[in-house]
């Protein structure tokens, strides 16, 4: 693989600004100008992180327990989501009676459902994945319907006129012209998700975590824990968001021409 | 819309809800539902008509004390927010090594969610509002001083070349060319940090209110095991937020839209 100048140029252009930040940080934590225990060094940070992993891997486990939950419950959504959106899209009655739930329930924050969850179902995983689920579920749901509702009633009265089946009128008309908006749903659900994990794990988890592990470092008052796991939070949204989604639209809707390249 | 009309859209916005809830309470008279977790819809609103005529001990009633705690934590986190974010952001917009500095600051914490910062804010600032409110104001900031820069950095140079070349000052160029042009941009920013504003607010109030705020009143309920409390709760939420936005359509109609200056759909 060949890195070209102007994308390393581009990351250091990206990563300078962070590292004078740093910098700055540190200086003024070597010259007392912080009080450690309220604002920790980068350096000291980093040090958080690297004892949080050698010898025992804490942090990797609270970590994978995370990503687990965050599959489960994105992956559940993502599917139940664009199963519901796209029969609201396609059938009048189910859309009349859904949409008026759906807008009203989009509206509250997720985490006000997890209370709810820990009388319901009890605290732990199922709780921390049901909302997760709940998270990206409804604006799933919502761009999938915009997105099948949008498209032009010609198309699809078009591909009727030339005889095309049902199944056919959906799986090349209605899917394809979808798709953007799908895809979209699913690049906005995963930072809703992602939050609904960190604010889960903080009231439900008890076994491990990334949120857990920025809440349970308030017992000890452990400012160096709570930006290590700040850090991880961050990261973890980014990558997510770029790697894992941004390859995604890549390879489907910007290949196959649906939107435009960024610029 | 003539009245028939207007009709029509209350009634089918409401029947389905309606429906919703009949088919819940029957299910629920039928006992095919745990009432001890899963509240009956008339014993749901039973209780927030309960909550609303009764008094605490010093006398406020409370749940207009818990929702007015709540709005007020996110008026002043707004204020906070609007105040700094379009501040940076007209300057990330005026400047392009402002820009490019702090674009890199905004994309790394702009995903780490306002309650992640809750507890390091506890420890500094302690229990109550002054936490609550500064992790508000750090959650509402983030999409107000995105879209403020992205709106005065979408202004064309031809637009402030041509105001210079007439002898306009910095000031007139400010409030009369790029203040109006990204109106639409930073109202936008406006709407998404008011929610992400209110979700962060309820959030933490779940963990460092002491007192009031609804999202303490939905937690509290889990510990004396009251889930009809807490569907009370998320009823609450869901209208509450259905007003502000109700309101804020208003405002946009009231303001960008006639001025003309509404943001075209961006997919």
């Amino acid at each position: 693989m060949v890195f070209p100048i102007s994308k390393i140029v581009k990351v250091l252009r990206f990563l300078f600004p962070l590292l004078i930040s740093l910098a700055i940080w540190e200086l003024l934590a070597t010259f007392h100008l912080l009080d450690p225990k309220l604002v920790p060094s980068p350096s000291r940070i980093t040090l958080t992180m690297y004892s949080l992993t050698v010898p025992q891997p804490t942090l990797l486990v609270y970590l994978y327990r995370s990503i687990y939950r965050f599959t489960i419950g994105y992956g559940l959504g993502a599917i139940l989501g664009i199963g519901v959106g796209i029969l609201m899209g396609i059938n009048k009655h189910f859309y009349r009676m859904a949409s008026p739930i759906l807008s009203l329930l989009i509206s509250v924050p997720t985490i006000a459902w997890v209370p709810l969850f820990l009388i319901t179902v009890g605290i732990g995983d199922e709780t921390i994945i049901l909302a997760i689920f709940l998270g990206c579920f409804f604006a799933i749901v919502y761009n999938t319907m915009n997105g099948i509702r949008s498209i032009n009633k010609e198309l699809i009265w078009a591909s009727k006129i030339m005889g095309a089946k049902k199944t056919t009128i959906f799986s090349k008309v209605l899917l394809p012209g979808a798709s953007v908006s799908i895809i979209t749903g699913l690049r906005l659900a995963v930072g809703y998700s992602w939050r609904a994990l960190v604010g889960a794990e903080m009231l439900a988890s008890i076994s491990g975590g990334i949120g857990y592990l920025v809440y349970a470092a308030r017992a000890f008052n452990a400012v160096n824990i709570m930006f290590t796991g700040l850090v991880i939070i961050a990261l973890g949204g980014l990558i997510i968001d770029n790697l894992v989604l941004g390859a995604l639209e890549k390879k489907t809707i910007e290949k196959w021409g649906m939107i435009k390249k960024r610029v | 819309m003539n009245a028939k009309r207007l009709a029509e859209t209350i009634l089918y916005f409401f029947f389905p809800i309606f429906l919703l809830l009949i088919i819940w309470e029957a299910i629920s008279r039928l006992e095919m539902l745990n009432p001890a977790l899963i509240s009956r819809p008339t014993e749901i609103f039973t209780a927030l008509w309960k909550l609303l005529l009764k008094t605490s001990l010093s006398g406020q009633p409370i749940l207009i004390t818990h929702i007015y705690f709540s709005l007020y934590r996110l008026f002043f986190s707004f204020i906070i927010a609007v105040a700094i974010g379009v501040g940076l952001g007209i300057l990330m917009g005026r400047s392009n090594k402002i820009y490019w500095f702090f674009e890199s600051l905004i994309t790394v914490a702009m995903p780490i969610p306002g309650i992640a910062w809750a507890p390091i804010f506890m420890i500094w600032l302690g229990f109550g509002d002054p936490t609550i409110i500064t992790v508000g104001a750090l959650a509402a900031f983030f999409p107000i001083v995105y879209n403020t820069a992205a709106g005065v950095r979408s202004v064309k140079k031809e637009m402030i070349w041509a105001a210079q070349s007439m002898g306009a000052d910095e000031k007139t160029i400010f409030f009369k060319v790029l203040l109006p042009s990204s109106a639409a941009f930073i109202f936008t920013g406006f709407k998404l940090g008011l929610a992400r504003g209110w979700r962060t607010i309820i959030a933490v109030e779940m963990i460092a209110a002491s007192l009031w705020g609804l999202g303490f009143m939905i937690f509290d309920a889990r510990d004396y095991l009251q889930p009809s409390i807490i569907y009370g709760g998320i009823i609450v939420l869901a209208a509450l937020y259905f007003f502000i936005e109700s309101l804020i359509k208003l405002i946009e109609q009231k303001t960008i839209e006639k001025w003309g200056m509404v943001r075209p759909e961006v997919v």
